[in-house]
């Protein structure tokens, strides 16, 4: 099924052709760089380099969506597609990282300070000759998928399906051995470590953008200070010059423009911690816990990605026909136990397959799978289940965990195509 | 009309880019209509707004007090009007789309510096002084001169693109404010080049702005980027 090769990238003709046609011009320009004429929404024109074709969520923010055709076509999720989010407008002061570019700022540095005896100041130039680690994870917005809550109650926010996430290859340096090598001499007392990013709200009175994690967090163990994505400097829409990368959690943990680390002995109190991006520790229903309920006490960040799986073919765009069909997909968690097994029904739930799992690149991967399966004329619901190997698995009704943020989204996937 | 288009997508070729949406989302008419567009367009389009309809009134209620946290500072008079509107028009039972009506009539009453208040403070500040790499300073901002029609283009079409105002660059989008209407536009840019010492500016013989005018350019629909571009033009 994978037909993309790392570090090229393939658009959709059908998709792109339409597009240029309907505005009665043969371009020759450049592959992706083609801009949509037909369609008033472009999402070229959200951030410069992005493919047209993307699902525009919000403009302002550059909050923008990959179709799983596109998805798809590819083994590590090329810049052009992959979904992004931004917390503030891209413009004014912010506008340089309205780009897939890399950023230039070669006096870049991130400040570590708190609870520590030594602060430091650390150029971002000294980073690149360290010692460089890859990781290959996972990256997904803690809403992806908010548009199924629907099913049950509809929450607030871009209405997301399947496609805020994608497979990075990233690069950089051991987050621990690096903190361990400035010779900070943290207090006893901190508890948190707090991560800060360049980006900052439109006016005064917002709050900034920062989240904390657990002192020993073992995730942390695996996290890098990322300098580059698929082989290239980080693109500045994502991140760059350096990105704090928490191999298998959720998006918004991985701080981009990362320019602060503090030591603390409590978390952070921007609301992006303390209110936003957060899940109920125990189911919570419609009415009776709101957007403004979040404690501290009954709810904790979307830390690590929930086991989850997803459909990528066939898709209904595939239009396919009766008979035998070979589904294929992907699966991820958080990476603290492999995937041990993705069941997959191709009758809505009657009878259901083991599928075929491709051993994936790291722990927190993509898990390629493939199933056999049939289709009858007439309306057909594919749906894929993964387990760990920690016993863990997607709920077959995912609106279970409904919350009114509409976060961690991992109900079984269900696709329905009609033959 | 071929020619038309041609014209345009030649134009927008030229630019390099299509039109981003952030302009092209409207909400359904109804009272508190124009209050959202002017206060939840700072720190985000209404494309967020317009993917949630559908939730219940009090998950819009919920969202207020949201957005204080992210920043929204308005006073309680105007959180009602907007949770009103929002669970109405944007809730689970919004009524059925009503006739256009031109409020156009009400023209001799309106208050140049209160509609300011209501539909630009949020960015350009109560004392037009906008905020530094933000929202540019109206007190001062020699724009509003560029020529007596200049400003229409602005309001109507919003503008976006890097400019210098009274030294500084600002590289930011604004809206389109075209849901007001005409005499409520020409009121506020009337208001605006009289206030916080502007008036000293206005060239010899600048008359104020009419109806009239801002009808006049209604139909000529800009691209945020063209009017960047005219006013480019305009400063040669």
């Amino acid at each position: 099924m994978m037909s993309g090769r790392d570090g090229e990238f393939r658009f959709n003709r059908r998709q792109f052709g339409l597009a240029t046609s309907a505005a009665g011009l043969a371009l020759s320009m450049p592959g992706y760089l083609r801009p949509a004429f037909a369609a008033g929404e472009d999402s070229a024109a959200v951030i410069a380099g992005k493919v047209s074709g993307l699902i525009i969520h919000n403009a302002k923010l550059g909050v923008m969506e990959t179709p799983l055709t596109l998805l798809r076509q590819h083994k590590h999720t090329p810049k052009e597609i992959l979904y992004s989010r931004f917390h503030f407008p891209h413009e004014g002061e912010a506008a340089w990282y309205d780009t897939i570019k890399a950023p230039d700022f070669p006096d870049w540095t991130i400040t570590i300070d708190g609870l520590v005896a030594r602060p430091r100041t650390v150029k971002a130039a000294d980073l690149a000759g360290m010692e460089q680690v890859k990781r290959v994870s996972v990256l997904q917005c803690a809403g992806n998928g908010r548009a199924f809550y629907a099913a049950k109650q509809k929450v607030a926010g871009g209405q997301w399906h399947n496609g805020g996430m994608g497979n990075i290859e990233w690069e950089g340096v051991p987050f621990r051995p690096f903190l361990e090598a400035q010779k900070l001499l943290v207090s006893s007392g901190a508890k948190w470590i707090t991560a800060h990013g360049w980006d900052h709200p439109a006016t005064p009175e917002g709050s900034s953008f920062a989240k904390s994690y657990h002192i020993d967090d073992p995730a942390l163990d695996n996290a890098i200070l990322a300098l580059k994505m698929n082989g290239e400097p980080i693109p500045a829409a994502h991140g760059g010059p350096v990105r704090l990368i928490i191999p298998g959690y959720y998006g918004n943990m991985n701080v981009k423009q990362i320019n602060t680390i503090l030591f603390e002995a409590e978390q952070s109190p921007s609301v992006y911690q303390s209110m936003g991006y957060r899940m109920p520790l125990v189911p919570v229903e419609p009415g009776k816990f709101g957007a403004n309920d979040y404690t501290l006490t009954n709810s904790v960040p979307t830390y690590g990605h929930k086991i989850k799986s997803a459909i990528f073919s066939p898709l209904p765009e595939d239009k396919p026909g009766a008979g035998a069909v070979e589904i294929t997909g992907v699966a991820f968690n958080d990476g603290r136990g492999p995937i041990t097994r993705v069941e997959v029904s191709s009758d809505g739930g009657k009878t259901w397959t083991d599928a075929e799992i491709e051993a994936p690149e790291s722990p927190w991967a993509w898990y390629h799978w493939k199933a056999k399966g049939t289709l009858a004329k007439g309306e057909n619901t594919l749906i894929s289940r993964a387990t760990d190997s920690l016993g863990r698995s997607q709920p077959l009704d995912g609106l279970v965990w409904w919350n009114p943020r509409g976060y961690e989204w991992n109900g079984a996937d269900h696709v329905k195509v009609t033959v | 009309m071929r020619r038309a288009i041609l014209l345009w997508a030649v134009a927008c070729l030229g630019l390099g880019l299509g039109r981003a949406s952030a302009d092209e989302i409207t909400l359904p008419d109804g009272p508190g209509r124009d209050l959202v567009y002017a206060r939840c367009q700072t720190c985000h389009d209404l494309g967020y707004l317009k993917e949630s309809s559908g939730i219940p009134a009090s998950a819009w209620k919920d969202i207020l007090v949201t957005m204080y946290g992210f920043g929204l500072r308005i006073p309680d008079a105007e959180k009602a009007q907007i949770v009103t509107y929002l669970g109405t028009y944007l809730g689970p039972n919004p009524p059925p789309a009503a006739p256009a009506v031109s409020t156009a009539d009400a023209a001799p009453s309106l208050n140049g510096g209160k509609l300011f208040e209501q539909n630009c403070s949020a960015c350009h500040q109560k004392t037009g002084k906008g905020l530094p790499a933000s929202f540019p300073p109206l007190a001062g901002n020699s724009d509003l001169f560029l020529d007596r029609l200049y400003p229409v283009h602005v309001v109507l079409n919003g503008l976006t693109g890097k400019i210098e105002v009274g030294g500084k660059t600002f590289n930011g989008t604004m809206p389109s404010f075209a849901h007001l209407d005409d005499a409520r536009l020409a009121a506020i840019l009337n208001y605006v080049r009289g206030a916080w010492g502007n008036a000293a500016n206005a060239p010899a013989g600048m008359r104020p702005l009419a109806a009239v005018d801002v009808k006049g350019l209604r139909d000529q629909k800009q691209t945020p980027k063209e009017v960047h571009g005219l006013r480019a033009s305009l400063l040669k």
